[in-house]
């Protein structure tokens, strides 16, 4: 017996897809049911046998009347069952195949037998059957048969006939005796005289006498006179029948004979003659009667009977034989209905199982673990059901492991993601320079820092280190490169200087040996700090320094020595003329160089204490056109042009210092060009970077670019004269206001200074 | 397949048994008079050798006859009156005399014994003026159609179809009055 399965819901509710449960079939899948069915089945079957063996006792009217048309009824109902539920099967079936179900064509092929199993044999057996049932009807209706029933029925029939004519010869005797008398008036004993030898010996066993009594507008009736009965004749026979028979005679009737039954005790055969007067006239009627005794009677009754069955059954031959072929086919059709439905059952019971395994590995396979196949049999559907589910559930299990650690992986790889934009980011956007090398030495990132300090394209990742390294200015990182992992000390930061658009740039550059968890190289880290504005500071912090200390050094002295040469001219006043001229002019000398010194030492000091700048939002334009207007008139020889963007906002800075600024780039550019020349003074906005720009610029000789960093350092100047601080304040004030200044050549000659301030 | 050519070789022999024989026939002749509307009708070609041997066999043999009068024609006609007379005949083998009777609606009315095998012909398939309706049920001008439809039993019926060998006859009179 094939395992019973059913596919059950998926245990998690929240699956992604609910498949719905096959819907269980009371019938289909309730055996009891089944079985009960099976039996009914039988039941119908013995019941038919037992009717058809029960036809024998049922008349052959009854069966070719009503049997013949119930089966035959039952026949077609049977076949248009059957055929409705093969072709149900087939359609289904071919249904099935056209839509390549699993296992259709192995159903179709174990359908297809089971039915031609059934129904060859079925087949062959009604048609043999059906023949027999013909054949052993024909023999039925055998020729010695029907002489034998025909002969007897004639004997019995021709003997009553014998026995009627006899009392019909007797009555007509009586007749033509009884015409010679008067049977209106005379007296009954002549009759019953006359009569009565025939009774005693038993000639007839009864004699009736009628006479004819006239009645005026009708007919004449009879009335009885007189009747002699034997004393053998038996009790119960009736008067009515001799009555009427009289009363067709006198009707002048051609029937003038009866039989009347007298059931067990025998039949009476009644013959009439009329009676007719001397006037020719009836007169009267007189019945003979013959009696057959109980015995012969009944025998010739029962060879009549056996006549008339064997006939009744040779004229209904056909509908009696359709009977018994439709018994025949019934059961036929019962089985064969029975067979089918069964094949088609057992081919479902069968495949069922296989098939709802091959649905739920289909579920499996498209993802859907959690379905399973309930076992209903400990068979080897059973333990195959069993085995696909525990397989079921391990698949399950491993998918929700194997779930969890992809969940777990996805977050660890948004993390790392997240990490790998976050320093990626931070690297985009600091200032220090990073390269990194794999352990092959070739370039594999470079963020945007140090693409700007080394002047390199991002292009070179993928090219080796020491092929981009090799360029002149940076072969200090080759070999700074070259000789990471050499030592096990912590790696150092190394100074190195490079000139870049004329200046002089000092990076601090640490590399860095990767290493892996064994310890492997796994690459280098080349981390760059543009340390130049650092060292400035660091210089300018000296310089500072040096202008305080040696403001305060110089300008204590100063102060004796102005007051003591004064001292000294004053003392010398009444001095000869070439003693005081002398003295004069020293001291003359002493107060003024002491007043250069002062100056100078002014300078110095204020260079050294520049308070901070006090910012006001300030129209840029309008401080430059204010400061450039302080030139006209002065310098016929130079030109000073300004040009002013127009989306310039106002800029929070410290207007004197700015203005300070201005003026002392402007005195550098006409002392450069020696008060000749023109002059570009241009603002700029860059919402890009959120600043704004001055630039100042000039047509002069120009400053070559060795010199241009020197420019801003203390008591350095070009012109042989002068303290040097004015650009060494300049860049102060721009970088305490958060800007910057830049110098560099301008175009088509001369030299451009660039500052730019926030906004 | 195989069924099916079994039954079509049923149909076909019973076809031909049919064919073989004359069939039957009804003629109905409607007359209105005196008040009543009597039919006379005569099944020719009825008093079969089969009808002959089963009634010779001692088997009750009826022939029923439903007669309907109808107004109209057609499929929308209407049933005016209707009526059930069958004739029975017996043969008893040892007497060797037929009993015969009629019933109308089930009702005997008549009833006689024969040793005639052709009145006994004629008492099963011919009827004189039996009235059906009286006249003033009927429309004066009316078209009126009597539909005589017989029935015999025992029916000598066939194997797996035995319905069916109802024979009809109709005849159309107009009532004037």
């Amino acid at each position: 017996m094939p395992a019973t399965v059913t596919s059950i819901t998926p245990r998690r509710g929240a699956g992604p897809v609910a498949r719905p449960e096959p819907p269980r079939r009371p019938f289909r899948d309730n055996p009891r049911l089944i079985l009960v069915g099976i039996a009914v089945l039988i039941v119908v079957l013995v019941a038919l046998l037992a009717l058809a063996s029960g036809t024998a006792r049922v008349s052959p009217d009854f069966l070719s009347e009503f049997v013949l048309y119930g089966l035959s009824a039952a026949d077609l109902t049977m076949l248009a069952a059957l055929f409705f539920v093969l072709a149900r099967n087939i359609v289904k079936l071919v249904v099935e195949r056209r839509r390549a179900l699993p296992f259709a064509r192995f159903r179709s092929k174990l359908v297809a037998l089971l039915l031609g199993m059934t129904l060859v044999p079925t087949v062959l057996v009604l048609i043999v059957g059906s023949e027999l049932i013909r054949g052993n009807i024909d023999r039925w209706f055998n020729a010695p048969m029907a002489d034998v029933l025909s002969s007897a029925n004639q004997i019995a029939a021709d003997y009553y006939r014998e026995q009627q004519l006899v009392a019909s010869d007797h009555a007509n005797r009586f007749a033509r005796t009884l015409a010679a008398i008067d049977l209106a008036n005379a007296d009954v004993r002549p009759i019953r005289d006359l009569l009565a030898p025939d009774v005693t010996q038993q000639r007839v066993q009864m004699a009736e006498v009628y006479r004819v009594v006239p009645s005026a507008g009708s007919l004449p009736s009879l009335e009885p006179v007189v009747d002699v009965a034997a004393p053998t004749l038996p009790p119960g026979h009736s008067r009515a029948a001799v009555d009427r028979l009289a009363a067709q005679a006198l009707a002048g009737a051609s029937e003038t004979r009866s039989i009347e039954s007298l059931g067990p005790s025998g039949d009476l055969l009644h013959a009439a003659a009329v009676i007719h007067g001397k006037d020719g006239k009836p007169s009267g009627v007189v019945v003979a009667t013959a009696y057959l005794t109980g015995d012969m009677a009944a025998r010739s009754r029962r060879m009549t009977k056996a006549f008339e069955d064997y006939n009744q059954l040779r004229v209904l031959k056909r509908p009696l034989t359709g009977v018994y072929l439709s018994f025949f086919l019934m059961v036929t059709l019962l089985i064969l209905f029975g067979a089918t439905w069964m094949g088609s059952y057992l081919a479902k019971r069968i495949t069922r199982p296989v098939l709802l395994l091959a649905a739920a590995a289909k579920e499996i396979g498209a993802g859907r673990l959690d379905q399973r196949v309930e076992p209903q049999s400990n068979d080897e559907f059973g333990s195959l059901v069993e085995a696909f589910n525990s397989m079921a559930s391990e698949l399950a299990a491993s998918r929700r492991k194997l779930d969890r650690g992809t969940i777990q992986l996805e977050r660890k790889h948004v993390e790392v993601e997240g990490r790998r934009r976050y320093i990626e980011t931070i690297l985009e956007r600091i200032t220090t320079g990073v390269v990194s090398l794999d352990a092959g030495g070739v370039i594999t990132t470079i963020n945007s820092a140090a693409s700007r300090l080394l002047e390199l394209n991002r292009s070179i990742v993928g090219r080796p280190a020491a092929e981009v390294f090799d360029r002149a200015d940076l072969q200090p990182l080759a070999g700074l490169l070259a000789g990471v992992g050499h030592g096990r000390s912590e790696p150092t930061a190394h100074e190195i200087a490079m000139a870049r658009d004329g200046q002089e740039v000092h990076l601090a550059a640490v590399a860095t040996a990767l290493a892996g968890e064994g310890g492997a190289p796994e690459g280098i880290v080349l981390v760059l700090d543009d340390v130049t504005p650092l060292i400035r500071a660091q210089k300018v912090a000296a310089w500072r320094e040096v202008a305080r200390r040696l403001a305060h050094e110089i300008k204590n002295p100063l102060t004796p020595i102005q007051l003591s040469a004064e001292r000294l001219r004053r003392h010398f006043t009444g001095a000869p003329p070439h003693a005081k001229a002398l003295v004069a002019e020293c001291t003359q000398t002493i107060v003024g160089e002491v007043e250069s010194l002062k100056g100078l030492v002014d300078e110095f000091s204020q260079f050294a204490r520049m308070p901070s700048p006090r910012t006001v939002p300030t129209d840029l334009a309008q401080l430059v056109t204010d400061t450039i207007a302080l030139y006209n008139g002065i310098f016929a020889d130079i030109r000073i042009d300004m040009r002013f963007a127009a989306d310039v906002p106002l800029v929070r800075l410290d207007p004197e210092q700015i203005r300070r600024v201005v003026i002392n780039l402007v005195d550098n550019a006409i002392e450069a060009m020696e008060r000749r020349g023109d002059i570009v003074v241009e603002t700029q906005r860059d919402p890009a970077n959120s600043v704004v720009r001055v630039i100042v610029a000039d047509n002069g000789p120009g400053i070559p670019p060795a010199e241009r960093e020197k420019l801003f350092l203390p008591y350095y100047s070009t012109k042989g004269r002068g303290s040097g601080l004015g650009l060494a304040i300049v860049r102060r004030i721009i970088a305490e206001h958060g800007g910057s200044i830049d110098v560099g050549d301008n175009t088509p000659r001369g030299t451009r200074f660039t500052i730019e301030l926030p906004c | 397949m195989k069924r099916g050519a079994f039954v079509l070789v049923v149909v076909l022999a019973a076809a031909v048994v049919s064919a073989a024989e004359p069939a039957p026939d009804i003629t109905v002749t409607p007359i209105a008079r005196d008040g009543q509307v009597v039919v006379s009708f005569d099944m020719s070609d009825a008093f079969t050798p089969d009808v002959r041997d089963a009634i010779q066999s001692g088997l009750s043999t009826t022939f029923s006859y439903d007669v309907e009068v109808r107004r109209g024609g057609g499929l929308f006609d209407r049933m005016v009156a209707s009526l059930t007379i069958s004739a029975t005949v017996r043969f008893d083998n040892l007497t060797r005399r037929y009993q015969m009777s009629r019933t109308v609606h089930g009702r005997v009315e008549d009833a006689r014994p024969t040793e005639d095998q052709a009145a006994v012909g004629r008492w099963l398939t011919h009827f004189e003026r039996v009235p059906v309706l009286a006249t003033t049920s009927l429309e004066t001008n009316g078209e009126y159609s009597v539909r005589v439809r017989a029935h015999t039993r025992p029916r000598n019926a066939w194997f797996f179809w035995p319905w069916g060998g109802a024979v009809f006859g109709q005849a159309k009179f107009t009532f004037i009055q």
